[in-house]
């Protein structure tokens, strides 16, 4: 038991170095998606000091972006691509649209909250949230994360 | 030649990436952050609920008094409610610290009620809210505040009279 839960253990420590961020954009106005983006490619934030790297395919992601209120058009494809990302995945809401719907709450057009239909772990508030909060978001995340493998 | 100059300016004045999350990280100062509110100098105007685009503010009658609600996780800090009240009582402070795991998400609000009291003057049931300092000249002291606040809107506008205030 214990030379298993040793094993365990450093499979764990060898295992959560580097998560690997996919971004769902569920019908955002782009403020959002141009901070995550300022958030990854700008040098001034560089989110991948913390191990992170945007991945273009969501088989391969750990942490995932959500962005927008998760407009009635593309909801069944955000369902589907969210579907397709291995578990252990951790959420992250970003910017109020994902949260509560935001400055689209209640309209006829979007499905907001996001968390309704799928599991969300770290709501990042702001409209858009800056690029210092989405980084602390994405910690928290990978606290998370961590716990989770 | 140009590239020795980035060099030796990099080595001089270090990276240009902010240390945040591992250090501080720098705010503006008329950076709009998390909403604070101070019921003692709300005057129950409900203008702030008007003006809030995506409807994070609202005020419910309940039976202590009228209850103020605000939603951090609806806001879009657009400033208008602060730009918008009469008093200092909402204020967009510079805290941007807000990311929080989903479990927290029902305590991202604020929650106060404006009570009810009985009028001073003629015993009315009223709401203690503040007075409308908006065109009162000389503006209330402290004293006259809380001496506007126990009172009905009736008895304000006499006491306002009485100072000689066009109100
Ligand atoms: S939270 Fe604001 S900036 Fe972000 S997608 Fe929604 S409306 Fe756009
Ligand atoms: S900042 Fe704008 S969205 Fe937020 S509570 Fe005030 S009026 Fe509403
Ligand atoms: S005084 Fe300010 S906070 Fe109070 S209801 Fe009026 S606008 Fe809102």
């Amino acid at each position: 038991m214990t030379l298993l839960q040793t094993l365990t253990d450093s499979a764990r420590n060898l295992a959560v170095r580097s998560p690997w961020i996919y971004r769902i954009n569920a019908g955002s106005c782009n403020g959002c998606d141009v901070e995550c983006a300022t958030t990854a490619l700008i040098p001034r934030y560089d989110v991948e000091r913390l191990g992170c790297q945007y991945c273009g395919s969501p088989r391969h992601a750990d942490i995932v972006l959500i962005t927008g209120p998760l407009t009635a058009h593309i909801k069944d494809d955000v369902l589907r691509v969210f579907a397709e990302i291995p578990d252990p995945k951790v959420t992250v809401a970003v910017g109020v649209c994902p949260i509560s719907g935001g400055i689209f709450r209640e309209s006829y057009a979007v499905h907001a909250q996001v968390d309704q239909y799928l599991p969300v772990d770290v709501n990042v508030p702001g409209c858009p949230p800056r690029p210092q909060a989405i980084i602390e978001g994405v910690a928290q995340a990978i606290a998370i994360w961590r716990q989770r493998i | 030649m140009n590239f020795l100059r980035i060099f030796a300016r990099n080595l001089l004045r270090g990276p240009s990436t902010v240390p945040f999350p591992f250090g501080p990280a720098w705010t503006p100062a008329r950076m709009r952050g998390r909403v604070q509110f101070k019921l003692s100098s709300c005057t129950g105007c409900r203008a702030c609920e008007q003006v809030c685009a995506p409807g994070a503010i609202r005020f419910d009658k309940t039976p202590e008094g009228l209850r103020f609600m605000m939603w951090h996780n609806t806001c879009v800090f657009c400033g208008m409610c602060e730009f918008y009240c009469p008093t200092d009582a909402i204020h967009q402070s510079d805290d941007w610290h807000m990311a929080h795991a989903v479990g927290e998400k029902y305590g991202m609000a604020i929650r106060e009620v404006i009570p009810y009291t009985a009028c001073t003057g003629c015993g009315m049931k009223t709401l203690a809210s503040a007075p409308n300092p908006i065109g009162v000249v000389p503006p209330f002291t402290p004293e006259e505040v809380e001496q506007q606040r126990n009172q009905c809107p009736a008895c304000r506008k006499k006491a306002l009279a009485e100072r000689g205030t066009p109100s």
